[in-house]
């Protein structure tokens, strides 16, 4: 909202230049965005928090100054034009339909006006502002608007219809020409002020063309009315229209200024365009209870942390607009001025004091803080580790939109699981929330491929959403997503290694054991990768995770041309199941024996069969099993493999002989060729 | 005495090629020159006979001086290249190759940013804690004293998923959840993703993050709000850093304000960051409305607190100089990797 700095000086005779006025007003809570030369004069650019509804005109805002600076209110003398309690009289009757949207409505007639362009400062003062001029009727409704913060409309009184105004809902269907030229559609539930034909305006929003002032205007009608705000703003907004004047009625215009307004405007047009006030309807009465609300300075002191002065504060109350009606000791009673809505409690008026008493003024001080004994819960901690661990094992942490398209989530058709859409969505791209980390992480990648990024270790901690019962009951899952592609390894001395799917196994594997999170990898079968492994934790026997190759079809989607293996975790189970302490166990201080054994058997054996098998036989007498070698080559048949397998005996409490490993490590290979059907080379 | 000065040049010889002895080889080649039964040393030995009287004693005696010479030099040369090491692997390497690097990853800025900010008010004893980004109504506006149909509710706009349920526009709803569990006093941060309708360009995003937090008790102060936010500024942004409160209107806060720092680009003096002003707007925050505290079912005599809420990526592009908020999200490793 623009306004002009001599314009407010017409108000209040502050001294200070524009300037200084308007970081006063930034720092009492009217922002001043830019000063701008106009002229003698400059223009101030406001920005006025929707509480402040008073402050959207020169006569609120130069109230502020008053306050703010200690000088007297210029209010303008505004002498009463014709009264009347009529809502009929010679011409023209009124009739408000709908009390409820409209409680007050008043009209003033104005005869043998002369209409041409403005002159003066009506004119200079609203051009300066941004306004267009129209013309002498017209443009002192907006410079109304503007000083005094009523809207009020003017209509060409010969252009009405059937002598009737009637103020009423829309009925379907009907239209009306606004005077911006464009045709709107109007439904029930719009205020409309019509003729006994036709709308004639959009109450409180704007006018419409047939009936507007213009030059070959000679009777007037000036509405000056109350609107409710709630439907002003629903209305405007259904239309997809904002006016400086719906803009006022959606915060509440002062019900006592709707007749004030009306003569102000009045006495103008008549000043501007001749013109003889012959008469005035009014319908509806409001009634403007005054609100008294009362404050106690001690309690205002204390909540602030300064010491008021009840003199300094009946002195802002006073300058703000506000009555004081009383005070004794430490307690102040304030009548509560129509046009301040925002005020109705004791912290209202303590904030107005402290704003005009100046931020600045008010010390910085510690408060008394009993800690939280517990600020960190546990899956905080845990999530901070994996980050940590990743960081150091070279990964990048990504962050990916939560919100997705629906041919991304139905790509995924083993995680599209009850998708939570956007009723609302700003567009097709981002109307469903994530199923799966698994498209973030490829588009990712793919981003970063396009790039010449081609070697990529990432991964992300982020949220799944499952809509379980629609409009009742949502979940969100925290995931782990990792994702590898490229190199793993690559430079003048090592030469290059590719990343390959027991590298992301490695690192899980790390991560859940750091955790001391018990689980298994099985073979998966999922559409979206091969090879691909489930995981799961034992105690729960469902699935929490997939690790694997992304499928080439997949790929294909993102314009990938190379292996990514990809590994998608849900981690609800895993923080129910983590053990965060570090309990020492003893060092050995019995001496370990090693002996390692070279299986022949079947490719399809699984490895996990055999180890466990070993542990299984080697009872409490092996420390550790750990696989050596894996060999599929030319020396043995095309469908067997080798696996060498380095067992580690001992005991914590004394040293094992010779002859007790050779037992058991026999008693293994016994089990191994009976149960699996294994040779030994 | 031609034999003595010979004598001479031998011992200037082997001392020679003693210092020049890299290894164990070449060392041997040392010895059998000047030490070996065809060396130096042992062919004048031999020929001592052919010496007169008077010489033979004193050329023997010197000879077999550098006989031991030698011998206990090369000992010591051999011991010094066996405690240093095999010098094939020392000869010729070259230090200025590349080094081979440990592997390096690093946490997203934004997590590193929210991180720094949780850390403050966990060293000022207040607990972190999340909520659900999908909400309700009542938690994100209702609750928060924001009427459905206010020009207010325009600041929030949210998206909607099904009847009341919506993506929240803040993390404001956890501050609710907290309140309708427990009773003051405390103090909490509450982190999280947020959603707003705003289409994306370089300064907008529909989704981003905010650290909001919440300070109940019998007699929390705005002069205590001013502290513990200067406290903030300070430690977060540089002790120098100025701090001023403006007022401002937020439903759920009385009296409200925002909070601006002191430019951190040009420290006050006008810059194109600050846009001339020599401030920078990082905050929002205010003393809790009542209504608050009523929705929530607290005694409105007994309890005053403070609110604040600040936008973590905004405060991520003011501290680390970046120019575009889809950065955060197009995870480009060349951007990433600047943040370890």
């Amino acid at each position: 909202m623009r306004l002009s700095f001599e314009w407010l000086r017409d108000y209040v005779r502050v001294k200070a230049d524009a300037e200084e006025v308007a970081f006063k007003f930034t720092m009492s809570g009217s922002e001043v965005g830019a000063v701008t030369d106009c002229g003698a004069d400059k223009i101030m650019e406001f920005e006025i928090t929707t509480n402040r509804p008073d402050c959207l005109n020169v006569l609120g805002l130069a109230r502020e100054i008053s306050a703010i600076y200690d000088i007297d209110l210029l209010i303008p003398d505004i002498p009463p034009g014709i009264s009347g309690n009529r809502d009929k009289i010679e011409g023209i009757e009124c009739v408000v339909k709908n009390r409820q949207l409209c409680p007050q409505y008043t009209l003033r007639i104005i005869n043998e006006v002369n209409i041409k362009p403005s002159s003066g400062k009506i004119k200079e003062r609203i051009s300066s502002i941004g306004l267009r001029p129209v013309n002498n009727a017209v443009d002192i409704t907006n410079y109304c608007l503007m000083e005094l913060g009523q809207p009020m409309h003017v209509f060409d009184l010969d252009k009405i219809k059937g002598g009737k105004i009637i103020v009423r809902e829309a009925v379907k269907g009907e239209k009306i020409m606004t005077i911006d030229d464009e045709e709107r559609e109007l439904e029930p539930g719009m205020l409309v002020i019509a003729d006994t034909k036709r709308p004639i305006a959009i109450a409180g929003v704007m006018g419409g063309k047939d009936t507007e002032v213009s030059a070959d205007t000679r009777n007037i009608l000036l509405e000056s009315a109350y609107f409710d705000p709630v439907s002003v703003r629903r209305t405007a907004r259904r239309l997809g229209i904002s006016t400086d004047s719906s803009y006022r009625f959606e915060r509440g215009v002062d019900k006592s200024m709707v007749i004030k307004a009306s003569d102000r405007a009045a006495g103008l047009i008549k000043e501007q365009s001749g013109g003889r006030i012959s008469g005035f309807i009014k319908s509806g009465d409001m009634k403007i209870d005054p609100r008294v609300v009362d404050i106690n300075i001690k309690r205002s002191s204390a909540i602030l942390g300064i010491d008021l002065d009840t003199d300094q504060v009946a002195n802002i109350i006073g300058r703000l607009g506000m009555k004081v009606l009383s005070s004794g000791g430490s307690c102040i009673s304030v009548e509560v001025p129509s046009f301040r809505e925002d005020i109705s409690r004791d912290i209202d008026i303590t904030e107005e004091i402290a704003r005009i008493y100046g931020y600045e003024k008010i010390p910085a001080t510690i408060p008394r803080i009993t800690p939280e004994i517990i600020r960190k819960d546990v899956r905080a901690e845990v999530k901070e580790r994996m980050v940590s661990f990743l960081s150091a094992a070279g990964f990048n942490e990504i962050m990916t939109y939560s919100l997705i398209s629906e041919d991304s989530t139905n790509r995924f058709t083993s995680f599209n699981k009850k998708p939570v859409a956007l009723s609302n969505p700003l567009s097709e791209e981002q109307k469903v929330l994530t199923t799966q980390l698994i498209d973030g992480m490829l588009r990712s990648v793919s981003w970063n491929i396009n790039r010449k990024n081609n070697d990529l270790k990432l991964f992300e901690i982020g949220k799944i959403y499952r809509e379980e019962k629609p409009g009742r009951e949502y979940r969100e899952i925290p995931v782990l997503c990792i994702g590898m592609t490229g190199s793993l390894k690559r430079n003048w001395r090592d030469g290059e290694k590719t990343v390959d799917f027991y590298d992301l196994k490695g690192t899980i594997e790390r991560i859940l054991d750091d955790l001391k999170v018990v689980h298994v990898f099985e073979t998966g079968d999922i559409p979206e990768m091969a090879p691909c492994a489930v995981i799961k934790i034992p105690d729960t026997g469902a699935v929490e995770g997939y690790a694997g190759r992304i499928s080439p079809g997949i790929l294909r989607d993102y314009g990938i041309e190379q292996d990514v293996f990809i590994c998608h975790v849900r981690l609800d189970n895993v923080f129910g199941g983590v053990d965060l302490k570090k309990t020492y166990r003893a060092v050995p201080r019995f001496p370990f024996s090693e002996r390692d054994i070279s299986i022949l058997c079947d490719k399809t054996l699984k490895s996990s069969n055999i180890r466990d098998m070993i542990i299984k036989a080697g009872e409490d007498l092996i420390q550790d099993v750990e696989l050596m070698d894996v060999y599929e080559g030319e020396s043995i048949s095309q469908n067997k493999k080798s696996l060498t397998y380095r067992i580690t005996y001992g005991l914590d409490f004394r040293t094992l002989k010779d002859d007790e490993i050779e037992a058991v490590h026999g008693k293994i290979k016994d089990l191994l060729s009976s149960k699996l059907k294994v040779s030994f080379r | 005495m031609d034999i003595l000065k010979k004598l001479t040049q031998i011992r200037e010889e082997f001392h020679r090629a003693a210092g020049e002895a890299r290894d164990l080889k070449g060392l041997e080649s040392i010895r059998t020159k000047y030490l070996g039964r065809k060396g130096e040393l042992n062919s004048i030995l031999r020929n001592l006979s052919s010496l007169s009287g008077e010489e033979k004693p004193i050329v023997g005696k010197e000879a077999n001086v550098l006989k031991k010479l030698f011998t206990e030099t090369l000992e010591k040369i051999k011991q010094e290249i066996e405690d240093k090491g095999p010098s094939e692997e020392i000869y010729g390497f070259d230090v200025t190759l590349p080094g081979v690097p440990p592997p390096e990853g690093n946490a997203h800025p934004l997590t590193r940013t929210l991180s720094r900010i949780c850390e403050i008010f966990v060293s000022l004893g207040f607990k972190i804690m999340e909520g659900d980004e999908i909400e309700t109504e009542f938690y994100n506006f209702e609750a928060l004293n924001i009427p459905l149909d206010h020009p207010s509710r325009d600041a929030f706009d949210t998206f909607y998923i099904r009847d009341k349920y919506l993506l929240r526009s803040h993390t404001s709803n956890v501050q609710i959840h907290l309140m309708q569990k427990q009773e003051p006093p405390f103090q909490v941060i509450m982190p999280g993703r947020v959603y707003r309708p705003d289409a994306v360009d370089a300064s907008h995003s529909f989704m981003f993050h905010q650290v909001e937090g919440l300070m109940v008790s019998d007699n929390i102060r705005f002069s205590d709000l001013k502290g513990v936010l200067l406290l903030f500024c300070r430690s977060m942004f540089g002790e120098d850093i100025n701090m001023r409160l403006r007022p401002h209107f937020f439903p759920f806060t009385e009296p409200s304000v925002e909070v601006d720092i002191s430019c951190i680009i040009c420290g006050g003096s006008g810059c194109r960051v600050c846009k001339g002003s020599g401030w920078i707007e990082i905050l929002g925050a205010g003393m809790v409305d009542p209504e608050v505290f009523k929705a929530v079912g607290y005694d409105t005599s007994a309890c005053t607190g403070f609110a604040f809420g600040m936008g973590v990526e905004r405060i991520a592009m003011l501290m680390h100089g970046i120019e575009d908020i889809r950065l955060f999200f197009e995870n480009d490793i060349r951007f990433l990797n600047q943040f370890r």
